[in-house]
């Protein structure tokens, strides 16, 4: 389906060298939709939104925002265009404070126009970071850079966010406040594309999941139907050992 | 007093170089070692200009700066973009790029020689002297270190206060994260690795108003740019300027006190007490 601004890939190869981590793998993201994609260590999460981002060139298969195609732009353009990433390792400037990363992220043409509202959006959704803008951003915790992460992509004013395992090494409360942060960023109408290890609790803000196994995915879903098939309750919810697949 | 600002009018120039290569190496992240070639280049054309048409050597600059600017840009995009592409990490950049830019200096170094002969070659230009506070100074170097403060606030403006200069700064932070924000890092590295052999080549023909110089005297300039960007931390435009500003007056100080023929000593005297006491130089952070 595409929507007018909605996130669609269609039989995405990527392979560094001879070994491929993608097979040729499909998934859409329409705009108001949080869509989580499941996968283990080595299942090709990371490779599969920086493929999107442009930071990884793909060899097959085709990449849409909307109407506009992804394959071969370079990934200033991509965020141009309306798709944002926050990648693993957060990806903000260290050295700056709170404020000058989230008016860096409208550095874009499509973002500068709406810059103030943007900042006054993010704000709200995170009030914690009001208090610290000034804070120069590597000396704060993990939780908050992951806010400082989210609010410079949404000052790019995308149409659809991509998050890579943005849970990683936050206490499960932490993980939870940002889940639930998640769920008002898509309130605002961007859609979401989350890639994540931690099932449960993903799962339950999602609106849509996929599972992706050594490259391929092996399933997709309404999320709550997720949540209450079994053989996902085995490979992701129960055992350890699926923390090893792949 | 005389040595402070004789020290000082010395050290606003080097001022300029050190920016450029603070900018090469901070922002492109490109050790050049070529830059003092660079420098010379901008001072033959001084000493051209003032000995072929009689006019000031200033009025080099207007061809200096675009062309040093054009050159730069095109050695970043044939020579330098391909190391960037295949470097896996910034380690492995700086090495490529230190090879490349030494290899790329006997080049220019060369290529002056057949140009302009192997012989030293000076000119007196505005020699006279001019009264302040209470002593006489060459009015050459006052006028150089004029111009070399306005381009350095030139620069300063440009760096801080305009968007161009914000995505350099970023590029200079962070450059992964640049790319997140839709800066493009290629076409900003370019620029600003051009800029950095613009103004390298600029404060060659303003040191050609009141230096002499060979064509192989450029290693001399690239060793005190670098000590001055490692002094003053690299990126840090603000420690540039100071330690800059403190080499021209150690230089001057070991000059008139000592013998000139030691200024080269002075320099590495001082940089080897910054690395034992404070290696991430006089502004820098701690994790260099």
């Amino acid at each position: 389906m595409s929507d007018d601004q909605g996130l669609s890939c269609r039989d995405v190869v990527v392979a560094y060298g001879q070994h491929p981590a993608l097979r040729g793998v499909s998934v859409q993201v329409a705009p108001g939709e949080l869509v989580v994609i499941l996968g283990a260590n080595g299942a090709g999460k990371s490779s599969l939104l920086n493929a999107l981002a442009g930071l990884v060139p793909s060899q097959q298969g085709e990449m849409l925002l909307g109407q506009q195609p992804l394959t071969d732009l370079p990934p200033h353009r991509i965020v141009e265009a309306g798709l944002a990433l926050v990648p693993e390792g957060r990806g903000i400037f260290g050295d700056l404070s709170v404020e000058e990363n989230l008016r860096l992220g409208a550095y874009s043409e499509r973002a500068r126009k709406q810059e103030q509202q943007n900042l006054a959006l993010v704000y709200s959704l995170f009030p914690k970071l009001v208090e610290r803008r000034r804070q120069i951003a590597r000396t704060m915790s993990g939780g908050e850079q992951q806010m400082v992460a989210i609010g410079r992509a949404m000052m790019s004013a995308p149409a659809i966010l991509m998050l890579d395992e943005p849970s990683l090494g936050l206490s499960p409360l932490l993980t939870s406040e940002l889940f639930r942060s998640l769920r008002r960023v898509r309130d605002t109408g961007l859609g979401i594309l989350l890639v994540e290890q931690n099932a449960r609790q993903s799962l339950a803000i999602a609106d849509r999941g996929y599972l992706l196994e050594n490259g391929e995915i092996i399933g997709s879903d309404q999320a709550a139907a997720l949540l209450a098939d079994p053989a996902v309750q085995h490979a992701y919810l129960g055992g350890a050992a699926a923390k090893r697949a792949g | 007093m005389v040595i402070l600002l004789t020290g000082l009018f010395l050290g606003g120039i080097y001022a300029l170089i050190a920016m450029g290569l603070s900018l090469q190496y901070g922002v492109a992240r490109i050790m050049n070692l070529a830059s003092g070639e660079m420098l010379v280049a901008g001072a033959f054309a001084g000493f051209w200009v003032y000995t072929a048409f009689s006019v000031s050597p200033y009025v080099a600059l207007f061809f200096v700066v675009p062309l040093a600017f054009a050159f730069n840009w095109l050695i970043y995009n044939w020579l330098l973009l391909p190391l960037v592409r295949r470097a896996k990490n910034r380690g492995q950049l700086e090495v490529d790029s230190i090879l490349a830019t030494f290899g790329m200096s006997f080049v220019l170094v060369g290529v002056m020689l057949m140009a302009f002969g192997g012989s030293y070659f000076s000119y007196s230009w505005l020699a006279r002297p001019i009264e302040l506070l209470g002593s006489n100074y060459s009015q050459n170097r006052v006028l150089a270190f004029a111009v070399a403060a306005v381009i350095c606030g030139g620069l300063y403006l440009l760096i801080n206060r305009t968007r161009l200069g914000l995505s350099i700064r970023a590029v200079a932070v962070d450059p992964r994260a640049a790319g997140l924000v839709a800066i493009d890092v290629k076409k900003v590295a370019a620029l600003t690795f051009a800029l950095g052999g613009a103004v390298a080549a600029a404060g060659g023909t303003l040191l050609s108003t009141f230096l002499t110089f060979d064509a192989s005297i450029g290693v001399v300039f690239t060793i005190k740019a670098l000590v001055i960007v490692i002094m003053g931390g690299v990126g840090d435009i603000r420690g540039a300027i100071v330690a800059a500003l403190a080499l021209g007056l150690a230089e001057t100080l070991v000059a008139t006190l000592l013998d000139p023929g030691l200024t080269l000593a002075a320099a590495y005297l001082l940089f080897i007490l910054i690395l034992l006491f404070r290696p991430q130089g006089l502004f820098g952070r701690s994790a260099l």
